[in-house]
């Protein structure tokens, strides 16, 4: 069974690695922790193959590895690098040690949601699965507390990152097409994001999403 | 005979088409000529149903499956409506020739192609309501006349008018929710809209769809609780108030009311005692209103709604077994439609030619226009029902049926009696103003009034004649 | 049964799209890009109709290894895409054109507009022709993708916000709608015999009874979260009055007319297999609530706003609403009623957005404040919008109110009165609204320097052809659609796509039409 454990402990550390991408004080640092954290990703995923035998799963931690270790990461730094909003600084809008402690509370929430379900897959790799789900909601708090459109972006890639995670988790043998089409969504709207952000930051000279205030009612 | 009924509705909504699509200087010839066409229908069927000895046919024209959607009844009660609400239009539709010119002095207009396509599209929509036999047929007319109704009362596009349009739309059409249960616990019980169908409902169905027709009823027809869009609703080209506010559309509701009665072969006391107890309210509260009012319009409107109140009670009553008072019912439908019809035309023709209808500075009418002085006089004294003019002889009915069923109900003598007083008093409060307005020396604005056009004069004896005669051929009709 | 019909469906806007992206860009605007595009659109609604045509003659068409399949419910929404996907693109010709005379658009950007509109089309199709639940999932984010540049097209402050908000909002959402779909497939692929089946909708519907409750039940809530952003209930709304605003109007017509419904559809498939797997009550609570929701909420905020796309993107959210009451009362008369009343909206929406592009070609303004007149100025948009108003506002004998008074029907059948009479009610506030258009902006005085004459031909067919579909639909719906809607109501309700044929329309006066014969 080690290696549903090493599955639990990898889990356990994408938690950390988004944390470090949440609280990166700049984008292109977030791009790297995303690096790492898909590494994490992958090795979850090679762990998983190991204990299930699914030879999709080896196909997967290839796809992954190289559209979320490399292709995105790159993308991104690439793109944002150039980037820069000095008035908005780090762009928090709760500072990090409050981030961290709601993370910690959505993770156990997540565990209790996760004790409810009675698949039996899901059995052995249930702190894995609330990890996934946690992160998800990760992803999610970060689009809300981060002012920095950019940072939403990595919200919205960590969100993927759990449904990702959870996806192997509980279906392992899926056809690869399923995969690589996620995948190549995420991509994309990654891309489409970073394009827009771009625009918004040489049409409006900001990347602080409270100034996007034109719209209302 | 259904071709023609079909026929009635669609030439002037034809008319309508062609009015928006032709250039303006044509929209009024083309509403008269559609108009008068749809009288000439109305009246072939008239000699047609007759000659074939009055046996009502029914016919469905849109079925989906064996669900009725739409469908036509020919009989003596829509024949008579029928009648009134179109060959009015057509006098509605000379008179606003007239009407809407340069030569107004209250309102100078060029008598737009809106004014004169959502004329003829009433006419159509009203000629639907009075022959349709299924409820889904009603409620879509209703809503069409509601529609035609807010876009003629925002005619002149004042902030006031519009936003008076927009009261009497969202007021009718809360109040259409009502045909929307009746219509829905008829289908998802019987499985069909046919009127009909009523009839084979148990008493709580037919209590609950009686009583959510007579809501909406109440809605069109301005009643309490619904009233007060009709006294707002005088914004509108004082033609249009005539007819729409006084003459059909406002009959609507009491129509409805009567053939679902019709159909319902026996109708629950509970609707009868619903009925008869708002309709009483409603009375006593439009004879209160009725002291207030200087504006002429306003009063018409106020006495409009008693009036209609007149007719709810009779129809109530019917449900205790009077038929007498049901005949009176679409009598006073009849008779009142030519009546406030009248009135209200006078009331247009004192502004046309005054350039006020304020009743105060009104005085002296006959000696400077006679012809709109004796109107006057004849309209006041068919309206609160004074012999021998038209309002009398359907008044008497109702009250005698009343009177008839009361013996069996107590409370009933209570409630008739009070309508009575009524009577008596808006007789009194339209005597004075007849007294103040027609004889005597003219004010200034009457002495300086401008002369009536002809199609005016016309149609203004039209319907004099009718203010005597109709309730003679009502009578004659439902026999 | 097997076909190539969906696969050329496909095909046509995918390959136009990349045909207009391919195309060089000139000093001006290209007709060659517009010849295209019309090809495209074209090829579109024949195949639309094509393919909705073999379905009700033969039964759900497939292609790809049924990753590809067309049920009577999907032949709906493609006919949607098909005809409001055809007439707003001929729309567009002439809108965009004006754009780039006036300068707002570069050649660049038109010719951008339109491989991104083919694309936006191809992503709506493909999201509801999938049978593949991940690739459903796929197709609608790709909606928002494709659809993303149309909104922020014109790069202004405005634009780029409202596509900022809409692409974080919408992917965010739709990431819900991921989440939901894993746990659907992975609760499939357990129980299932064969785990590769898990990921068609097919296989999971006929398996639905044995799915675990719990799983379905959060997979439910999941995507109606996620897909509900997209289709604009109620709270997740956020994002729509934006995008609809900023977008030109063909888009918003579009965006409004189409895009939402493409969402309700997959909302609407899972919804069947939680009705198969857990019973109909805990999903319909969920959708009228949510439904309820929308249109209380949104009967407000539409009367209140001054800007006129705002206002008809509220009035959007509350259609919506309205669908969901009708799904949510369920039965095969709840069901129809909304699948009737997402096509309706779609074409009188699509009517009043177009009249909304007038507006702005003529005003350059889309405020009601600054709006008089129309009706004087191009009397013919004029009377188009006043229509169109009256037929949103659910008055006969518009189509709107044919399905309006069928949810009203189904509610009050389904046992749920005073839920009804309150939407009833509130749809009254709405009717205010609509007459605040009218009133304000229809009738009234013109600005003394505005120069009289109506738009162009090109503007004026595609909104004549929606008014007469609007039309059309509201005297007679034709017997084609009636029959799709019924199959598709009853497949939904778990029964066989032959099951529950609606009755055949009867025209004509008959004495009685031997109705009594018939019984």
């Amino acid at each position: 069974m080690s290696g549903i454990h090493l599955v639990n402990g990898l889990a356990g550390l994408l938690i950390v690695t988004s944390l470090l991408v949440v609280t990166a004080r700049k984008p292109a640092h977030s791009a790297m922790f995303y690096a790492a954290q898909s590494f994490v990703l992958v090795l979850v995923f090679l762990a998983l193959a190991g204990v299930t035998g699914s030879h999709e799963l080896y196909t997967w931690s290839a796809t992954a590895f190289f559209t979320k270790v490399i292709l995105v990461p790159v993308i991104m730094s690439r793109l944002f690098g150039r980037l820069e909003d000095q008035k908005l600084g780090t762009g928090e809008r709760i500072s990090p040690a409050l981030s961290v402690i709601l993370a910690a509370v959505v993770v156990v929430l997540c565990f209790v949601v996760v004790s409810g379900v009675a698949l039996p897959t899901a059995e052995a790799v249930k702190p894995a699965l609330a990890i996934s789900l946690a992160h998800f909601f990760l992803g999610l708090a970060c689009i809300v507390t981060q002012r920095n459109i950019l940072k939403q972006v990595f919200g919205y890639c960590l969100m993927e990152n759990g449904s990702h995670l959870t996806l192997a988790l509980l279906a392992a043998n899926a056809p690869e097409l399923v995969e690589v089409g996620i995948a190549t969504d995420a991509i994309f709207a990654v891309v489409v994001m970073a394009v827009l952000g771009m625009q918004i930051h040489r049409t409006l000279g900001t990347l602080d999403a409270d100034q996007l205030t034109t719209l209302k009612g | 005979m259904l071709d023609l009924a079909l026929a009635t509705i669609l030439l002037p909504v034809a008319g309508a088409v062609l009015v928006a699509v032709s250039p303006q200087p044509w929209a009024k010839r083309i509403c008269q000529v559609f108009s008068g066409l749809a009288v000439v229908t109305v009246l072939l069927l008239t000699w047609q149903f007759s000659a074939a000895g009055k046996v009502p046919v029914q016919a469905t024209l849109i079925a989906f499956g064996d669900t009725a959607i739409l469908g036509f009844t020919v009989d003596t009660v829509s024949v008579l409506v029928a009648i009134a609400v179109v060959s009015i239009g057509f006098l509605i539709a000379i008179y606003s020739g007239a009407y809407l010119g340069a030569g107004n002095r209250e309102h100078p207009d060029i008598g737009r192609r809106r004014f004169y396509a959502f004329l003829a599209l009433f006419i159509g929509a009203m000629a639907g309501v009075v022959f349709t036999d299924t409820l889904i047929g009603q409620l879509v007319f209703f809503e069409i006349t509601g529609a035609c109704s807010w876009a003629l009362i925002g005619y002149y596009e004042k902030p006031k008018s519009l936003y008076s349009a927009a009261k009497a739309l969202i007021i009718t059409h809360i109040a259409s929710l009502g045909l929307y249960v009746a219509a829905s616990v008829l289908f998802l019980d019987t499985h069909t809209f046919s009127l009909s169908a009523i009839a084979n409902l148990d008493d709580t169905g037919k209590t609950i769809v009686l009583i959510a027709i007579m809501v909406a009823a109440w809605g069109k027809s301005a009643q309490l609780p619904f009233h007060m869009w009709l006294p707002d609703a005088m914004e509108a080209p004082t033609p249009i108030s005539a007819y729409l506010h006084a003459a059909s559309m406002v009959k609507v509701g009491v129509y409805i009311v009567a053939r679902s009665l019709m159909a319902s072969g026996g109708a629950p006391e509970i609707v009868g005692w619903v009925g008869v107890v708002m309709a009483v309210i409603t009375l006593v509260f439009g004879f209160l209103m009725y002291l207030p009012q200087a504006d002429l319009k306003r009063l018409l409107a106020y006495s409009t709604i008693t009036q209609l109140a007149y007719i709810f009670l009779a129809l109530s009553l019917s449900v205790f077994g009077s038929k007498l008072a049901f005949n009176g019912a679409i009598a006073h439908v009849f008779n009142h439609a030519f009546a406030k019809t009248l009135f209200f035309l006078v009331a247009g023709a004192l502004s046309y030619t005054t350039g006020t209808r304020m009743l105060p500075v009104l005085r002296g009418v006959l000696s400077k226009a006679p012809l709109i002085g004796v109107a006057f006089a004849v309209a006041a004294l068919a309206i609160t029902g004074v012999p021998p003019f038209n309002g009398f002889f359907s008044k008497f009915a109702i009250f005698a049926g009343g009177f008839s069923v009361s013996q069996a109900h107590p409370l009933l003598y209570v409630l008739v009696g009070i309508a009575l007083l009524e009577s008596v008093g808006s007789f009194a409060w339209f005597l004075k103003w007849v007294g103040w307005t027609v004889p005597g020396r003219p004010t200034d604005p009457v002495a300086a009034a401008a002369p009536l056009p002809a199609a005016m004069g016309f149609v203004l004896v039209v319907l004099v004649i009718m203010s005597v005669c109709s309730s003679f051929i009502a009578a004659a009709w439902l026999g | 049964m097997s076909s190539v019909l969906p696969i050329l469906l496909l095909l046509g806007p995918l390959v136009g799209s990349l045909a207009i992206f391919a195309l060089p860009v000139g000093k001006e605007a290209s007709r060659t890009v517009e010849i295209v595009h019309v090809a495209a659109i074209g090829f579109l609604l024949v195949m639309a109709l094509a393919v909705g045509g073999v379905t009700l003659a033969s039964g759900p068409v497939g292609a790809f290894g049924q990753w590809v399949y067309v049920d009577p419910l999907a032949a709906i929404f493609v006919g949607l895409v098909g005809v409001v996907g055809f007439l707003t693109g001929l729309y567009s010709l002439g809108y965009i054109r004006h754009d780039v005379e006036h300068g707002e658009l570069t050649p660049f950007r038109h010719k951008l507009y339109y491989g991104f509109f083919n694309l936006f089309l191809f992503t709506m199709l493909l999201a509801v022709t999938a049978n593949n639940i991940v690739m459903m999932w796929v197709a609608v984010e790709a909606t928002t993708l494709g659809s993303a540049f149309l909104v922020g097209i014109y790069g202004k402050r405005s634009s780029l916000e409202a596509a900022w908000k809409y692409v974080i909002i919408c992917t965010v959402g739709v990431a819900f709608g991921l989440y939901g779909t894993v746990l659907t497939f992975s609760n499939g692929s357990e129980v299932l015999a064969d785990p590769h089946g898990a990921i068609l909708w097919t296989t999971l519907f006929a398996n639905a009874k044995a799915l675990d409750p719990m799983l379905v039940k959060i997979a439910f809530v999941f995507v109606l979260i996620g897909f509900g952003t997209k289709a604009g209930i109620f709270p997740m709304h956020a994002w729509l009055p934006d995008a609809h605003s900023e977008a030109p109007s063909p888009v918003s017509a579009l965006l409004s007319g189409v895009l939402l419904k493409c969402a309700l559809f997959v909302i609407i498939r899972y919804y069947a297999i939680t009705m198969q797997a857990v019973g109909p009550e805990f999903p319909q609570t969920l959708l009228l609530l949510l439904g309820f929701l929308s249109v209380a909420v949104s009967a407000f905020l539409f009367f209140v706003q001054q800007d006129l796309k705002r206002k008809l993107a509220y009035s959007s959210v509350e259609h919506i609403g309205l669908i969901l009451l009708g799904l949510g009362f369920g039965g095969p008369l709840g069901l129809g009623a909304a699948l009737l009343h997402a096509v309706n909206h779609s074409f009188a929406k699509a009517l009043l957005f177009c009249g909304s592009g007038n507006v702005l070609m003529k005003y350059g303004s889309r405020d009601l404040g600054t709006v008089k007149g129309l009706l004087r100025v191009a009397p013919v948009s004029g009377v188009l919008m006043m229509a169109g108003a009256l037929a949103l506002a659910g008055f006969p004998p518009f189509n709107v109110f044919v399905s309006e008074f069928m949810v009203f029907n189904a509610g009050l059948g389904s046992g749920w009165i005073w839920l009804t009479i309150g939407a009833a009610l509130l749809l009254t506030v709405t009717i205010a609204g609509f007459v605040q258009i009218i009133s304000g902006s229809v009738l009234g005085k013109a600005p003394e320097t505005m120069r009289k004459g109506d738009l162009g031909f090109a503007t004026l067919a595609p909104m004549g052809l929606l008014m007469a579909l609007v039309l059309i639909f509201g005297f007679a719906v034709p017997q084609p659609v009636t029959t799709l809607i019924g199959r598709a109501a009853s497949v939904v309700a778990g029964g066989p796509a032959t099951a529950l044929e609606p009755p055949t329309p009867i025209y004509g006066i008959a004495p009685q039409l031997q109705l009594e014969a018939r019984r």
